[in-house]
């Protein structure tokens, strides 16, 4: 900013000009050079040394960087006067930000700032640091400063922005709201106000105080004319003049702004919802951006008789007469869709005509039916008409559609959006599946059909007719639930597969193959489309949902790696640059921004993904590296030995954890990432209507599965340290002592506690699944979650008798019965694994956790027995032969290695048998499921369409491009690649537990 | 129908989403906030019924030039809600509060060359007229068309002695006042 008369920190700008070039092209080495040249003519220039540590910051010399940096700060400290400069002190700022030592630039600004008071341009940087470091009353305090020094709006506005947050990011009472709007006032009163920002920042004040009269007023006065553009202003009046209840007066804002803006459907409601008093369509806080549209037929209109809500309504409907006829343009929706909503209104309030408003979705039919946003548009209306005036519905709208004279293109809109309103009202459950199979064979030769009408466009655009084979899709998926005939999925998959030949951009077939191939268990094919999607930047919040939970329990530990690291790199990046742009609102004026924007950094952090990530991300790195205690040791170690996590578990409940994820995406048959229907068996459930879930008990369920996890790494750490000294004579050696004892033994009850057991329930239940006096269905989902538990029990009982434990109960665990229940857990679970191809939905993440969770955590704690117990190193006992205890847990801890050793060898022999198979012997199994026989309702005949396509392809005018794609086309590539990615995810498997075997082999010779 | 309305920075997932879908250029999001935090008056939304965001503006005001002009930085409406209408209100609104609350007296854009649904927007609905043309705008080598608009504008809002501002450009800022 500052480089005063030609001086740059005090030395000529020439004479710096160069070493900024130099950082400027990335020449840092030279860079250095010059800094070091201009360091030994100005040895006393803080902004010298500052630039010097700025270059071998950027050559990635951290530690030297911050301590040139630090010798910087202490120089300008030192020297007295004119050495202070903005220039200086941002440059050090940028230094010390970059290494993450805000507050040291702050200290900086802060000395300057007490040092030259008064002066402004130092102040604001000060300012600035305070916005990087979130901290909301010393930002109000210092731009409080500036504005008396200099009296200016934008500063009182800094002030109060930084008291606005202090009420709603951090602890600060309502009444500094109070303190803000005084301050306002008072300003407003000698120097009004000048800025259109600095009026919504008033009006949000008064607002957030309930004081919408006042703030009405304020808007009808001089202010108002602040606000430049009429609709904007309008709309901010109707909605305090709704808030203050003063409805009639809203409605006739509303009106106006209608008037200007006939399509805008929240003002119709606002409108509506003034007219009729009703709560649900009022206009709600001006930071709440939208207002959903309430489909719920429990809105009241809470203070109307009959005869009001009459006249209201006719009010209503006659002001959209005349809305019609004055607009009168055809390509506006408005109009149209609040004349349902009149009627859909008048039905809620039990004074309506369905019949009416089937009528009038007739008539918008015929008017935008050929729409792709018909169906969304029409969905609340459809869903309050009475089941059997559906079905009628739906039979008119053929009606329409056959006498239909509108170009091809519209009449194929219109197909397409009948075809969604069935899928909307979803009676394709009771229909029979010969049915389901005429209109899956019916999408899809509507696709081929129209294909030609795409023939000019570009490869970018999406084609006439994409959603058919969508649809197609459901209705396939839907058909292999019902009859489990796997056929109706590979059809499924191949429909998407050929689109996606034709043209490769269409996200929705690459969302639904991705969730299909999941299901299928072809993780591979999955994570290809996945990729192929691009998901970057926001939208790794917002779609990641779609791939994180299956890859982060597969076999596929280096791509979810790489997931995980992408996702958290894209957060912590925006986290640390977030407060810089946060200035930047500031510096605009845009006062209203930097509220929101620092509320939308607070909703990223408290992300639940996010989270997720972290945690699950630690793990994963304990995953890959359990085969060695030495490469997990500094795992851990990077990780605080697990107790950075367990702050986070402490303080979850109390957290108010956001859930980003758009799922509106998701395929209907998992809404959720922890729902599939077709594992389940088949049951009448609508298409479209996303399941109502009960959202308070997701959220706790999210919670407790986060709470629960974060406590592993700890657990992990303190069972080894716990299986070092429970060799007898070695506790003490790596310090294990009573207090890690008592703290696994608490979180051993957490554990057990998120599980929904008391410790020592849960420690029966274990050992009597054990004893196989309990099957392990009483362990339900949470399989894995009881055999780490099972796994850092025992590793807490070893050092049971070490303790001076008040608690003198002993445990019915040990080695034995651990080792006992990990293998029934494994043979039980192979034996109910199905062959994954003829099989889809087969489960076979539940095999890889055991093998990659409990079973590796055991190898741990095996290894640390085995450490600890070797007579080398530095561990090399005084003396003596080991006494009887020990020889005890070696001979334990000898089994337990050929026990785990037996158990990893079982799942390995299994993997092999399935690797092994020939793989042309699944392609012919899968190509034979699509039997095609004329009188069939089996699967197999859309199949059919699609190759009658290729073969006619030339017949019809698709453009060279589609014409090439579609005759490479071939059925059994499809086979062979899923097939294939089947093999891939399992080899991935197959050479974990290959290592795994070796290093345990190596294990059982060291014993 | 649909509402036209001013973004907020949570609308920003919703409008990345409709990007990825409907461009093939997919900016940095901070460029995304660097916009709003810096114009929120030029980025609108159109929300359809619903409560779904179907299409956006991204806008911004030129600092380099003492010319007081707006740029259309990025546009786009889903394909399911094409044929409405929503690409000129939303270019409509935008230019709008170039001209009322910056006085902005032209706007300009880049459009593809081949991209003919946009250009036959630009042009024949809204006015545009192409000014030049840059060889290889786009990162895989199309061309582009500088288009530009004029606007009404209106007299430079005078300068209250203080209100300095640092980055020159003082029509830019946000301070433009009704005086």
């Amino acid at each position: 900013m500052a480089s005063k008369f030609g001086m740059a920190g005090g030395i000529p700008e020439r004479r710096v000009r160069p070493v900024w070039d130099a950082i400027d092209s990335r020449q840092f080495k030279n860079a250095l050079k010059l800094s070091t040249a201009l360091l030994s003519k100005y040895p006393n220039s803080s902004y010298a040394l500052a630039l010097k540590a700025l270059i071998l910051e950027r050559m990635g010399k951290t530690e030297e960087a911050l301590s040139v940096c630090i010798n910087a700060k202490d120089l300008l400290y030192k020297n007295d006067a004119f050495l202070i400069d903005d220039l200086t002190l941002s440059t050090l700022q940028i230094v010390f930000q970059r290494l993450d030592h805000l507050d040291m630039a702050t200290s900086c600004y802060e000395y300057a700032c007490g040092k030259f008071s008064n002066n402004l341009e130092l102040m604001m940087g000060l300012f600035n640091c305070y916005v990087r470091e979130y901290s909301f009353v010393k930002q109000q305090q210092i731009a409080i400063k500036m504005y008396k020094i200099a009296g200016e709006e934008r500063f009182l506005l800094w002030a109060v922005c930084s008291i606005q947050l202090q009420v709603l990011c951090g602890n600060g009472g309502e009444k500094l709201l109070q303190l803000a709007e005084g301050l306002l006032k008072k300003h407003i009163a000698s120097h009004s106000l000048h800025e259109p920002e600095a009026l919504s920042v008033y009006i949000s004040l008064l607002e957030q105080q309930a004081k919408y009269g006042d703030a009405t007023e304020i808007l009808s006065g001089n202010l108002g004319s602040l606000i430049m553009i009429e609709v904007d202003k309008l709309r901010i009046q109707g909605r305090l003049l709704a808030r203050a209840g003063d409805f009639n007066a809203a409605a006739d804002i509303f009106q106006k702004v209608l008037k200007l803006c006939p399509d805008d459907w929240e003002c119709f409601h606002h409108y509506l919802g003034c007219l009729l008093e009703d709560d649900c369509s009022l206009p709600s806080f001006a930071n709440s951006s939208s207002v959903q549209v309430s489909t719920s037929t429990d809105c009241q209109h809470r203070h109307l008789t009959d005869d009001m809500f009459d006249c209201r309504i006719s009010k209503a409907s006659e002001f959209l007469e005349n809305l019609m006829t004055e607009v009168g343009n055809d390509s506006i929706r408005g109009p149209g869709l609040a004349k349902l909503e009149i009627e859909r209104r008048k039905l809620m309030y039990g004074r309506g005509n369905a019949e009416e408003l089937m009528g009038d979705i007739i008539l918008y039919f015929s008017r935008f039916g050929h729409l792709a946003s018909f169906t969304a548009d029409v969905e609340v209306f459809l869903q309050i008409l009475p089941t059997d005036m559906k079905k009628q519905l739906l039979e008119k709208l053929v009606k329409i559609i056959d006498s239909s004279s509108a170009p091809s293109r519209n009449v194929l809109g219109q197909h397409i959006t009948f075809f969604k309103i069935r899928e909307l009202i979803g009676d394709t459950f009771s229909l029979p599946v010969k049915d389901l199979v005429g209109f899956a064979v019916q999408m899809t030769e509507m696709y081929c059909q129209n294909l030609p009408l795409s023939k000019d466009l570009d490869v970018q655009e999406s084609m006439y007719g994409e959603e058919l084979l969508s649809m197609t899709c459901n209705v396939l998926v839907q058909l292999f639930w019902r009859t489990k005939h796997v056929g109706y999925l590979l059809e499924a998959i191949m429909v998407l597969e050929l689109g996606l030949t034709v043209r490769r951009y269409v996200w929705q077939y690459k969302i639904l193959l991705l969730h299909l191939y999941s299901y299928w268990n072809a993780l591979p094919l999955a994570y290809e489309w996945y990729k192929s999607l691009d998901v970057k930047n926001i939208l790794l919040e917002t779609v990641s949902h779609h791939i994180f939970p299956q890859m982060l329990t597969s076999s596929l530990l280096v791509d979810i790696s790489d997931l995980l690291k992408g996702y958290l790199r894209f957060m912590d990046d925006h986290f640390r640059e977030s407060a810089d742009l946060t200035f930047l609102a500031y510096r605009h004026r845009n006062y209203s921004k930097v509220i929101e924007f620092v509320q939308f950094k607070e909703r990223l952090q408290q992300s639940s993904q996010y989270l997720t990530a972290k945690i699950e991300g630690s793990i994963l790195q304990l995953k890959r590296k359990a085969i060695s205690i030495e490469e997990v040791e500094p795992v851990l170690e990077s990780l605080n030995n697990g107790s950075d996590f367990l702050d986070i578990s402490r303080e979850i409940h109390s957290k108010r954890l956001t859930f980003n994820e758009d799922l509106k995406l998701r395929p209907w048959w998992t809404p959720s990432s922890d729902k599939n229907y077709l594992s389940g068996p088949y049951e009448d459930i609508p298409y479209n209507a996303r399941e109502i879930l009960d959202k308070a008990k997701q959220i706790e369920a999210k919670v407790i599965s986060i709470e629960k996890r974060s406590l592993l790494p700890r657990m992990i750490y303190l069972s080894i340290k716990c299986a070092s000294s429970s060799v007898k004579g070695n506790s003490g050696v790596n310090g294990f002592d009573s207090k890690d004892f008592s703290e696994l033994k608490s979180l051993l009850e957490l554990y057990a506690k998120s599980l929904g057991f008391s410790f020592l329930d849960a420690v029966e239940l274990v050992v009597s699944v054990s004893h196989g006096q309990k099957s392990f269905e009483v362990f339900s989902s949470n399989l894995i979650d009881w055999m780490n538990f099972a796994v850092f029990l025992n590793a807490w009982n070893l050092n049971f008798h070490e303790t001076n434990s008040s608690d003198r109960r002993t445990f019915p665990i040990n080695w034995q019965v651990l080792c006992c229940l990990l293998e029934r857990c494994i043979s039980e679970t192979i034996n109910s694994t199905k062959p994954l191809l003829s099989s889809p939905g087969t489960d076979l993440s539940i095999l890889i956790q055991l093998v990659t969770e409990p079973l590796s955590w055991l190898g741990l704690v095996i290894r640390s027995c085995v450490r600890s117990s070797l007579p080398s190193g530095k561990k090399k006992k005084k003396g003596g032969p080991p006494d009887q205890s020990n020889s005890q847990l070696c001979i334990a801890v000898k089994d337990s290695i050929t026990s785990l050793f037996s158990m990893i060898e079982k799942v390995t022999k299994w993997l092999k048998e399935q690797i092994d198979k020939p793989v042309d012997a699944d392609v012919d199994f899968l190509i034979s499921s699509l039997h095609r026989e004329e009188n069939d309702d089996g699967p197999g005949k859309v199949v059919k369409v699609l190759e009658t396509l290729v073969l006619s392809i030339d017949d019809l005018e698709v453009g060279e491009r589609v014409n090439r794609a579609i005759r490479s086309w071939k059925p059994v590539d499809v086979v062979r690649k899923i097939t294939t990615a089947q093999g891939t995810a399992l080899t991935e498997f197959f050479a974990i537990c290959e290592l795994k075997m070796k290093v345990l082999q190596e294990l059982k010779r060291q014993t | 129908m649909v509402c036209i309305r001013k973004a907020t920075i949570d609308d920003l997932l919703a409008m990345q989403a409709c990007n990825l879908f409907c461009l093939p250029e997919n900016y940095q999001m901070k460029y995304y906030f660097y916009h709003i935090l810096s114009w929120p008056q030029l980025l609108y939304v159109a929300e359809d019924y619903g409560g779904k965001i179907v299409g956006y503006v991204l806008a911004k005001m030129e600092e380099e030039t003492t010319e007081c002009h707006g740029h259309i930085t990025s546009l786009a409406v889903l394909r399911t809600h094409r044929k409405l209408g929503l690409a000129t209100k939303l270019m409509v609104a935008a230019q709008n509060a170039m001209e009322q609350v910056f006085g902005a007296e032209y706007v300009s854009l880049h459009v593809r060359k081949s991209n003919r649904a946009a250009f036959n927007l630009y042009t024949e609905t809204l006015g545009y007229k192409i000014h030049d043309m840059e060889a290889k705008y786009y990162a895989d080598g199309e061309d582009a068309y500088d288009m530009r608009k004029q606007l009404k504008g209106k007299p430079q809002p005078q300068q209250q002695h203080h209100h300095h501002h640092h980055h020159g450009g003082g029509c830019c800022s946000g301070e433009a006042k009704a005086e």
